[in-house]
């Protein structure tokens, strides 16, 4: 099986690579695309004996400026395997998986969402979630769609948990703000609670999450963050009361005036907010 | 009740020699850094999954900026094909991941170790999982491999390996036994050329006085084990460099889940910088000659780690892994204080 989101996407990359291979490269490819099954996945292994780790150069709006080319490369080899037998398709992939080297392992989390079955790949998915590996863990937070599509919400919110936990940029998830829930607020402010009694804080992105469940324990976890010696602690509780449209919250802020005046002059947002 | 086995005794350290060699363990001891300032090293047999991250940071402060950690026999016999394919794995994944945390490039080696093959009905189903791993990023060899007992079976597949590692153009790291290591040394080369391995493709190791003579003469690498009690002292180790020069000679410390030290490459340079040997023929048994050795895979680029300033700090520090919640990654362990 084939989805249209799939060919699309490799077509795409394909462009995009031939822009940055040199002609030996480029033979070594076109080579093993032509083999079969073995060929292809042996070549994903073997890409970087091959192919240059040099950044890539494109404008294409594809999410990969700051990729290897060898990285590039090897997804496209996973998207130029094709299997017509779901079994057989998901044994080789979940070999690739079993025997994966780090950056192997960063390049097939990249892709879930461009796989084939895409409910198949959850427990893959959670797992690197799950995985203390930096880039492992990054390589499904950021820029990635499959969590939003694929989660179920307590997974979803394992993953945005754990990002702040480990101060992330939660900022990079797709979804962020689409898939933000109640349960997920309830988490973040006990979370801050636990931090707060260590001495220690959480970043005040975080807060964003929480503005459509303000409820009286989120509340005076704003009046708290108002008191804050940390200006974006301030900052961030003044836009969540502002956007909560929670009737106490507005009402805290008129103790505020200058902070939100200095919201709407400078028109800060969310996104200049760490 | 229990009747002390004559085993059980602890051997001499090899720093119990005369009053010349306690003094020099005393200032190797206490003052060594001194002597190895600037320098960086290069182990290229040291088991990081037996260690903590305790040697890690001991590592990195002592100046080991690569390590090579060859597969090995993990203290007891495995009973699955799923925890070696596990263990692979762990080589090129986790354990690479945490010493890039500590600032230490990783390569590993890739083998089934000599006791386990003993194990032919495991061992046969490992050798067909071997390639999915010798092709990996940051795999430099086939290791480590050869004689333990010097079984039939053991031949048999350090035979099968040496294919492997010609049809993959890889080095070949060959541990030799224990007990009657010259002969299992002589056999492991003699059976290395008769596979048609050319001989700087394959690094001998845990050499003594007894073998290193061979190994050099037939063109081979040779690498000393500086592990207490067992193999080498580090005091021999200069005397071998003074009498053989710094040609195909490397030390490593093969640290592992037995008591052994994993500063023994520095400590072994300060040694030998404390007797009079050259700064250039210390880079060259620390440092050089095992980057040109296992080179020879096509894996090791230099800069990766003779430039820390490259090192990407959110790799570093910004992963969520050893190092929790924005911790810094040096602890003081003179501080009462946890925080």
């Amino acid at each position: 099986m084939v989805i249209a989101n799939q060919t699309d996407y490799r077509k795409q990359i394909y462009d995009v690579i031939k822009g940055n291979v040199s002609s030996i490269e480029n033979e070594w490819i076109e080579t093993k695309l032509k083999g079969g099954k073995t060929a292809i996945l042996t070549a994903f292994v073997a890409t970087p004996r091959f192919i240059s780790k040099s950044e890539i150069k494109t404008d294409s709006n594809l999410n990969i400026q700051n990729w290897s080319l060898d990285q590039l490369v090897r997804i496209f080899f996973l998207l130029s395997f094709q299997s017509q037998n779901k079994e057989e398709y998901c044994k080789s992939i979940d070999l690739l998986f079993e025997t994966a080297e780090i950056n192997e392992y960063v390049a097939l989390i990249s892709a879930l969402s461009y796989l084939p079955y895409p409910e198949y790949w959850q427990l893959r998915a959670t797992d690197a979630v799950r995985s203390n590996i930096g880039p492992v863990l990054n390589a499904i937070a950021f820029n990635n769609t499959y969590p939003k599509d694929h989660f179920t919400e307590l997974a979803w919110n394992q993953l945005v948990l754990k990002c702040i936990f480990n101060d992330k940029p939660i900022k990079e998830i797709i979804g962020l703000e689409e898939r933000s829930n109640y349960n997920l607020a309830q988490s973040i402010s006990n979370l801050a609670h636990e931090r707060w009694a260590a001495g220690r804080n959480i970043t005040p992105q975080a807060w964003r999450l929480v503005r459509n469940f303000v409820d009286e324990s989120i509340f005076r976890d704003l009046e708290k963050l108002l008191k804050s010696d940390n200006k974006n602690d301030n900052l961030a509780a003044a836009l969540v009361s502002l956007d909560s449209k929670n009737p106490n919250a507005l009402e805290l802020l008129k103790n505020h005036a200058e902070l939100v005046q200095e919201i709407k002059q400078k028109n800060i947002s969310w996104a200049v907010i760490d | 009740m229990c009747i002390k086995h004559p085993e059980f005794s602890q051997n001499p350290s090899h720093f119990e020699g005369g009053a010349e060699s306690q003094a020099n363990a005393k200032i190797i001891e206490t003052d060594y850094m001194e002597y190895i300032r600037g320098m960086k090293f290069f182990d290229p047999h040291i088991h990081m999954t037996s260690r903590t991250t305790d040697d890690y940071t001991a590592l990195a402060e002592a100046g080991v900026v690569a390590i090579i950690e060859p597969a090995f026999w993990l203290g007891q016999p495995r009973t699955g094909l799923a925890t070696f394919k596990d263990y692979y794995s762990s080589l090129v994944g986790w354990e690479r991941f945490r010493s890039s945390q500590f600032g230490i490039k990783h390569y590993c080696t890739i083998g089934l170790n000599s006791r386990e093959a003993n194990n032919e009905a495991l061992a046969e189903q490992v050798m067909e999982i071997l390639p999915l791993f010798l092709y990996k990023e940051g795999v430099v060899g086939v290791g480590e491999i050869g004689f333990d007992d010097q079984t039939v079976a053991e031949e048999k597949y350090y035979r099968a390996q040496l294919e492997l590692s010609r049809e993959a153009n890889l080095p070949v790291q060959v541990h030799t036994p224990h007990r009657d290591k010259k002969k299992g040394t002589e056999l492991s080369m003699s059976i290395a050329l008769e596979h048609k391995i050319a001989p700087d493709m394959v690094i001998i190791d845990h050499n003594n006085e007894e073998t290193v003579e061979s190994v050099l003469n037939q063109g081979f690498w040779a690498a000393f084990t500086i592990y207490p009690f067992t193999k080498m002292g580090n005091e021999r180790m200069v005397e071998i460099v003074k009498k053989y020069g710094s040609d195909r000679i490397m030390v490593n410390s093969a640290a592992d889940w037995g008591i052994s030290d994993p500063l023994a490459v520095p400590k072994t340079a300060a040694l030998m910088k404390i007797k009079g040997i050259s700064d250039e023929d210390i880079q060259k048994v620390t440092y050089q000659n095992a980057i040109d050795a296992f080179g020879k895979s096509g894996q090791i680029q230099v800069s990766d780690f003779e430039n820390p300033a490259e090192i990407d700090q959110s790799l570093k520090f910004n992963g969520n892994t050893v190092l929790r919640g924005g911790q810094a990654p040096k602890i003081d362990k003179n501080s009462l204080i946890i925080s």
